[in-house]
């Protein structure tokens, strides 16, 4: 009875092919390590974020007068309403994590390299709306810092020479940030651009399962394939990638709650002490910070003197992760097979990237300033330099097979 | 190689320097905070402390998040009793936020609401706080306070904790490496430091240690205010915690079966 619904469906739509082609009959590599599981952890991620979403958004006032009032009724009277208020904000720090080691994933295996560039783009730009997002969704709860964040942020645009003012009032819908900029806010940030991340998702999975998923050694499993055209070192996504990411899922549970349950402010970095008050206009917080997903960006903000200068800095530091396929001369894709150059170049950049996050979480001193300053050098010369150091390096022979 | 290159990249770390010294800590003249450990399933306590918080603070601050019936049935304080004993306005019913009398007219400069008080500034903060006021003539209200210099709030618990006056003390002299400074015969070198908080025994109701567990079971309820949920959130906790341990393993058994297939 099952199977006949399902062929009378399939002849009219393509569900069961296109089950077996993305899922149960997917080939993925058969050897892949650790750092290939935060792709399933990201989409995990993202549907508890739209799932848990959705239920704050019933009880979420977006008014001015409101907003604020209403998180605590979330917290407080709304019943488990602590839980799916924890699960959204702790889903958020996660999500950036999890992200930030899977875009390191890219940059350590090489999962750029033709032809996965529109793959690695497709990326960047989810990564791009994921930022603006995330702000969006600060400022919504509406106490000080969500306020003076926003203040910061919008004023960044104001930097730009003669559309900057304008600019400026266009995205608060006011002359400064007022109910008008959280009701648009919470459109944008609950309805439009969650689409286009969905959106964005689809195009990067079926990117992906055109060209195949990489593997830690940098090899092409499709060059030895048996009769049927399924590549030999590989091994279909269900059940065995499945499977492999169960335990994955688990410890990321297991974190996940040790957070949530227990940490849920993790320390002022993921819910920032000063917004526990509500937004003042005329009382500004001591310490501007962001929270910490943005810190990289927003030291570089800062270690430039002039605030146009901050404005391109930090947007090409963005940029600039977009071209990576086309700086990348290699002739091999994986860290394992390049020389020694590289090498040195990837633990200078997460050495450069760490520093300048944690440089932006803190007050700025002299030697804050300068640190800065060496390490957004440093992280523009790991791109910059990539066309030299990955062309001149000797790198090590590729076997054919995982 | 990845190994080689995370543990390379951790040791680099320890090079940087700490860059956060120049800022001033939150307690400000006080020094470091007083840690304060909250007991949230310790119902006398938060009885005590929601009391004490209805008799010297609810005069001036909200609680304007909260609900009464919510705080009664958290404390297991049986309704009739609550708003017989604790609650002023009889009028107010169990749904009706803690707002104070003074919030309702609507005045510039009204006392801070204290909902989140122990949350956004921590409850370490606060229960240093409560205890750091000082007597100081200089001021308006004849007092102030270590941790907030220039505090504009009265010493309203000075009757129950007595006067307590700035001092100095002898504190050693530290020499460059950190150590004490010592004379030729070997004795501590000593300087007079001032800004010491100096209580003056018997002048108030309660000797230190009561004010101190006074002034905790207080804290203690305002941290609790601050977040109603949090024992039932810490109770939930261990079992998702159990769960995921159960689920990671069972699920790290399966795919070893299942990994044989193409091992």
């Amino acid at each position: 009875m099952v199977t006949k619904v399902l062929n009378w469906i399939n002849y009219r739509l393509p569900i069961i092919n296109t089950f077996e082609r993305h899922l149960s009959k997917h080939p993925v590599p058969k050897k892949v390590n650790f750092w290939y599981l935060f792709g399933a952890l990201a989409s995990i991620v993202l549907i508890l974020q739209i799932v848990t979403g959705i239920w704050l958004m019933m009880p979420y006032s977006n008014t001015e007068e409101g907003a604020f009032a209403s998180i605590e009724y979330i917290m407080r009277d709304v019943d488990y309403g602590w839980i799916i208020r924890y699960m959204h904000t702790t889903g958020a720090s996660m999500f950036f994590a999890i992200v930030y080691l899977h875009m390191f994933r890219g940059l350590l295996y090489g999962s750029y390299k033709k032809p996965k560039e529109l793959v690695w783009i497709f990326g960047c730009t989810i990564y791009l709306v994921m930022m603006a997002e995330g702000f969006l969704g600060y400022v919504l709860p509406y106490g000080q810092m969500s306020y003076w964040g926003a203040q910061v942020i919008i004023s960044l645009f104001g930097a730009i020479p003669y559309i900057g003012e304008s600019l400026e009032v266009w995205i608060r819908g006011d002359y400064y940030i007022s109910g008008i900029t959280i009701s648009r806010f919470f459109a944008l940030h609950v309805v439009a651009l969650p689409l286009i991340l969905i959106a964005l998702v689809f195009l990067h999975l079926v990117a992906l399962h055109e060209v195949g998923a990489g593997n830690p050694e940098g090899v092409d499993i499709e060059e030895y394939i048996d009769d049927d055209g399924v590549p030999l070192d590989s091994v279909p996504f269900f059940p065995y990638k499945v499977l492999s990411a169960m335990p994955a899922i688990g410890v990321f549970g297991l974190v996940f709650c040790v957070i949530m349950f227990f940490f849920p402010e993790g320390g002022g970095y993921f819910l920032e002490l000063a917004n526990f008050e509500e937004a003042n206009p005329l009382v500004t917080p001591e310490h501007i910070a962001p929270v910490w997903y943005y810190s990289p960006f927003y030291t570089m903000l800062r270690a430039v003197p002039d605030p146009l200068g901050g404005l391109i800095v930090m947007a090409a530091a963005v940029a600039i992760l977009f071209v990576v396929p086309w700086l990348d001369r290699s002739n091999v894709a994986s860290i394992r097979y390049k020389g020694i150059l590289s090498k040195i170049a990837i633990v200078l950049f997460i050495v450069s990237f760490v520093t300048l996050g944690y440089l932006g979480t803190v007050t700025v001193t002299e030697t804050g300033k300068i640190m800065s300053v060496i390490c957004t050098l440093m992280y523009f010369a790991f791109f910059l330099l990539m066309p030299i150091y990955s062309s001149i390096e000797k790198t090590y022979e590729v076997p054919d097979r995982l | 190689m990845i190994k080689s290159i995370l543990i390379i990249s951790i040791l680099s770390f320890s090079l940087v320097p700490s860059l956060n010294s120049a800022e001033g800590g939150p307690c400000k003249d006080y020094g470091d905070c007083d840690q304060f450990k909250p007991d949230l399933n310790n119902m006398a306590s938060l009885q005590r402390g929601v009391g004490t918080f209805m008799k010297y603070c609810y005069s001036c601050h909200s609680l304007k998040y909260s609900r009464w019936g919510r705080v009664a049935n958290d404390l297991q304080i049986p309704e009739d009793i609550f708003f017989e004993y604790l609650v002023p306005d009889k009028d107010a019913g169990p749904y009706d936020l803690m707002v104070a009398p003074i919030h309702e007219l609507e005045i510039d400069n009204a006392p801070p609401d204290l909902t989140l008080v122990a949350r956004k500034r921590t409850s370490s903060w606060v229960y240093t706080y409560l205890r750091a006021f000082y007597d100081d003539s200089s001021t308006t209200y004849g007092s102030n306070n270590l941790v907030y210099p220039g505090v504009n709030m009265p010493n309203i618990l000075a009757p129950i904790q007595g006067n307590q006056k700035l001092g100095c003390k002898e504190v050693p002299v530290l020499a460059k490496n950190g150590g004490e400074k010592r004379d030729e015969y070997g004795n501590t070198i000593t300087k007079e430091k001032c800004g010491y908080l100096k209580y003056q025994d018997g002048s108030g109701l309660l000797n230190v240690e009561e004010f101190d567990e006074f002034i905790y079971d207080l804290t203690n309820f305002l941290t609790y205010v601050g977040e109603p949920s949090r024992a039932e959130r810490e109770r939930m906790g261990v079992y998702a915690i159990i769960f995921f341990i159960i689920f990671t393993f069972l699920s790290a058994l399966l795919y070893r079966e299942y990994q044989k297939d193409y091992h």
